[in-house]
């Protein structure tokens, strides 16, 4: 009995001891386990030198913030620290001795630095518009009319992204991908492309929050997820475009780049349009690019959508170009017969007729209708911005080009005169139009019946046809618009829906305005108060 | 009425009620419980069958979201632990559920193996109990890879890529189970239709199977004390069987609530994770298969199961030839921490 009872209190021994040591043993390593399933915190590895660096930055409080977002970065992850990039050598422009230490390092770490590792993207880089000194080489707008402390922080801030390096770099990696991060997410964000692209002159954040890309943007930003590797020709992961899908990433059929100019097809900021012709040798033509930028529309958009839409916009810079001609042309007529005058120091020009100039109407008229108004009509037009083409567009493009007649009409000019005093209704048109019959987002059975031109112009199609087969001649269409623009022109009562019928339903709108007018008329027009103007006139 | 109604039905449904109500109440109620397991510490004989129940109910529920392809099954994963109303309780009921059958089975199993439960005449229910060890393993392992996220995916490949080792029928088994050469959406549709159905249902049957052999050869009583008294299941073992269950939904819900499961990446076959790990349980097999070459490692695995299975007729053989020794103490000591070992091993350097 007693070695029953010996085995029954082993027994018990041994099933208390392994069972409560497998319990409380088994249940932290699944406890571990289970919270491993979730994303595992990032483990930073600082060792040698670094831990130097990010101690002393830390016990300093120098730029402590700058090492957690160090810390956050892919470079973090795979061991690229502080010494990798602030990398110096004695008598580097940019060499110093880290205070109270004897590191050697670098104070800017420049597209040099990057390149060590991300060559392929600073040589893109450089290759590209950003990194042109175009601001510098045609300068006379900053230097002339703004003073030099305005512009440190001003066209200094943005233009810096193509930053002439004294060791001989191009550009500013961070001014998208910033510091210490250099997030690809914060790189695709609109606004880091809106940090420069806003404003009068050029308001493309703007632009693409007015389109229907920027809109359905904003409604699914939450759930997209921006810091996708675009390199691996794999389809564009996320399901609206912001700026980089089309000018940067890649897809199945375009690689990634960080070459911006490699897939524009016009240079429709400058003072005129033109079919660009940036590094051709190695990019190809203007079509080159285009296709090249059609290939991402395609990710989304069929090839005749593109096709319309892209063609429009082209006209679109060609009509700019003949508003364009009229401004020049009386800017230079006004400055030739001496009404007005070039600014000039020691036989220097410091305006120029046919570009700027800043204390004379006609010559801030022109530069505006370039500068703001024109770039705005043209850009909206090729990026879906509506009210950035009409409104703040043509509207003011319009406005510029009415003011500038008026003057030169005060000035004397016999032609401005004429025009002043015409009454007839194409005296909006005094210059070559260009035109597609209808749009590419479908057919409207009314819209096309009202402008005056198709109206009053039985030749108008015929003389819209010269001109667009003039710059396809020229190079400057390519065969595929040419053919798409004929065959529109060759349906046009389809495409502008004039052979259709739908009386009988807009009746039904004509019935409702009459009932509008009428009540606009009684409720304010008619409407007639016993009170007198407090001023006699 | 109710009268009328109770006449109508046992016309219908003709069964001799207070018969059978007597032979339920002498198979369920009246079962003879030993003397020396009245007390909490023998409470836990049902747990693995209540953590079962849980993961059947739970198990239904995530059906009714869940998306057997791998274009899908990530983001419904996700969708049921997001997006559905109570769903990151059920699924952290169902994945906890799983995790503590695993170690509750262990230390079912400790008990038998230390008080030699499985000695004649019960030899055979422990090698029925090998068999559910098995299947439980085998649901956890296809469970696992129903998240299709990158560890399950990596750790279905690897997991999978062992029976290729197994002698003779490796490669079609693999094949099989795999449904081709690489683990593909094939694969993930074979795992789900053995996790859900057919796994279960064996389960299922080998838990009838063995609680039949229970109350067939009656609870185990002490070695050489085979007299001992006994007292009725019902009431104070049911309501104590109860009580754990109500205890195992709090623990388990308040394990959820503290650490919930996450859903980690989505699978992606084309990159392959620089740490690959099995859930916790196979951590001391895969830890030990990296000390040794992998066939040698599958051999050795075989034939421990083998062993494992064999278990009460070696331990007969050996007590035969050297009645005094205590082999089942030095051989469930040592596997054990040589378990234990292997799995914090693991968990540490990795």
């Amino acid at each position: 009995m007693s070695e029953n009872n010996n085995s029954l209190s082993t027994q018990k021994l041994l099933v208390g001891i392994f069972s409560i040591l497998l319990l409380i043993v088994l249940i932290i390593v699944a406890a571990v386990e289970m919270k491993q399933t979730h994303e595992p915190d990032l483990v930073v590895d600082i060792s040698g030198i670094n831990k130097s660096c990010v101690n002393c930055h830390t016990q300093k409080g120098i730029a402590v913030k700058a090492i957690d977002h160090w810390k956050q970065s892919l470079h973090a992850q795979q061991n690229i620290s502080c010494t990798d990039c602030h990398t110096a050598e004695e008598g580097d422009f940019d060499a110093f001795y880290c205070p109270e230490s004897d590191f050697l390092v670098a104070k800017h770490p420049t597209p040099k630095d990057c390149a060590q590792c991300h060559e392929q993207q600073v040589n893109e880089f450089a290759d590209s518009k950003h990194a042109h000194q175009f601001w510098l080489i045609k300068n006379t707008d900053r230097s002339i009319f703004e003073n030099p402390i305005s512009t440190r922080h001003g066209c200094e801030q943005c233009h810096n992204i193509g930053n002439l390096w004294p060791d001989g770099s191009i550009g500013e990696c961070d001014a998208c991908h910033p510091k210490h991060t250099f997030s690809k997410a914060v790189a695709r964000q609109p606004e880091t492309c809106g940090e420069c692209h806003i404003g009068p002159d050029h308001p493309h954040i703007e632009i693409y929050l007015e389109s229907k890309h920027g809109n359905i943007f904003r409604a699914q930003e939450k759930n997209l997820d921006m810091n996708y590797s675009s390199k691996d020709g794999k389809a564009i992961p996320i399901d609206i475009p912001v700026c980089s899908t089309c000018h940067m990433d890649g897809n199945e059929t375009q690689p990634m780049t960080h070459n911006v100019s490699a897939r524009l097809a016009w240079e429709s900021q400058s003072a005129w349009s033109f079919r660009t012709v940036w590094l051709d040798e190695t990019l190809g033509n203007w079509e080159m690019k285009r296709s090249r930028m059609e290939s991402i529309c395609k990710s989304c958009h069929s090839p005749d959508f593109i096709g319309t839409y892209l063609l429009t916009a082209d006209l679109v810079n060609f009509q700019y170009n003949e508003m364009r001609r009229l401004m020049v042309g009386y800017n230079k007529k006004l400055t030739e017969n001496g009404t007005i005058s070039r600014l000039e120091k020691d036989g220097k020009f410091y305006s120029d007729p046919l570009l700027n100039g800043w204390d004379e109407e006609p010559e801030y008229l022109m530069y505006h209708a370039w500068h703001h108004q024109g770039r705005r009509f043209r850009h909206g037009a090729i990026m879906m911005g509506a009210d950035y083409t009409q409104w703040h567009g043509i509207w003011e493009l319009q406005d510029d080009m009415v003011n500038m007649l008026k003057f030169a009409a005060e000035q004397g000019d016999t032609e401005a005169i004429k025009w002043v005093q015409s009454n007839d209704p194409i005296k909006f048109a005094p210059y070559a139009l260009y035109d597609i019959p209808g749009n590419a987002f479908g057919i409207n059975v009314l819209s096309n019946t009202l402008p005056y031109v198709y109206n009053a112009y039985p030749d108008y199609w015929e003389r819209i046809e010269a001109n667009v087969r003039t710059v396809y001649e020229n190079g400057l269409l390519s065969e595929d618009q040419w053919r798409l623009w004929s065959k529109r022109c060759e349906n046009k009562d389809h495409y502008l829906g004039t052979k259709y019928n739908a009386d009988s339903v807009y009746k039904i709108y004509t019935d409702r305005d009459v009932i509008d007018t009428k009540a606009m008329n009684k409720q304010a027009v008619e409407l007639k108060l016993p009170g007198k103007p407090f001023w006699i006139w | 009425m109710s009268a009328k109604i109770k006449k109508w039905f046992m016309e219908r449904v003709p069964f001799n009620q207070e018969n059978t109500s007597k032979v339920m109440s002498e198979i369920f109620l009246r079962e003879p419980i030993p003397k020396h397991m009245k007390n909490w510490y023998y409470a836990l004989g049902a747990t693995p069958l209540i953590l079962f129940a849980f993961m059947v109910v739970t198990g239904i529920l995530l059906t009714f979201y869940y998306i057997p392809s791998p274009d899908k099954a990530y983001e419904s994963v996700r969708y049921i632990t997001e997006e559905v109303s109570m769903g990151y309780w059920i699924r952290g009921i169902h994945r906890w559920a799983s995790n503590l059958m695993v170690i509750a089975i262990i230390l079912h199993m400790v008990r038998v193996f230390f008080t030699r439960g499985y000695r004649k005449p019960r030899e055979l229910n422990w090698i029925i109990g090998i068999l559910m060890l098995g299947v439980t393993l085998t649901l956890c392992f296809t469970g696992y890879s129903m998240v299709y996220n990158q560890l399950s995916f990596w750790a279905t490949t690897v997991g999978t890529n062992m029976i290729k080792e197994i002698p003779l029928v490796g490669n079609t088994v693999l094949g099989l189970l795999r449904g081709g050469e690489e683990v593909s959406s094939n694969t993930l549709t074979r795992f789900f239709n053995l996790h859900i159905g057919f796994l279960p249902t064996v389960l299922f049957i080998l838990i009838v199977v063995h609680i039949v052999f229970v109350r067939m050869h009656g609870v185990s009583k002490v070695e050489g004390n085979e007299n001992e008294e006994t007292y009725a299941f019902y009431p104070e073992h049911f309501y104590h069987t109860i009580i754990v269950a109500l205890f195992l939904l709090a623990f388990i819900s308040a394990l959820t609530v503290i650490l919930p499961p996450g859903l980690g990446e989505p699978a992606d076959p084309k990159v392959t994770p620089a740490h690959i790990k099995p859930e916790w349980y196979f951590f001391a097999v895969y830890s030990l298969l990296k000390f040794i070459p992998l066939k040698v490692g599958i051999y050795l695995m075989i034939a421990l199961v083998i062993a494992a299975t064999f278990w009460p007729f070696i331990d007969d053989i050996l007590r035969k030839k050297w009645p005094k020794l205590r082999a089942h103490y030095m051989v469930g000591s040592l596997t054990i921490v040589l378990f234990l070992f292997f799995t914090v091993y693991e968990i540490i350097v990795y």
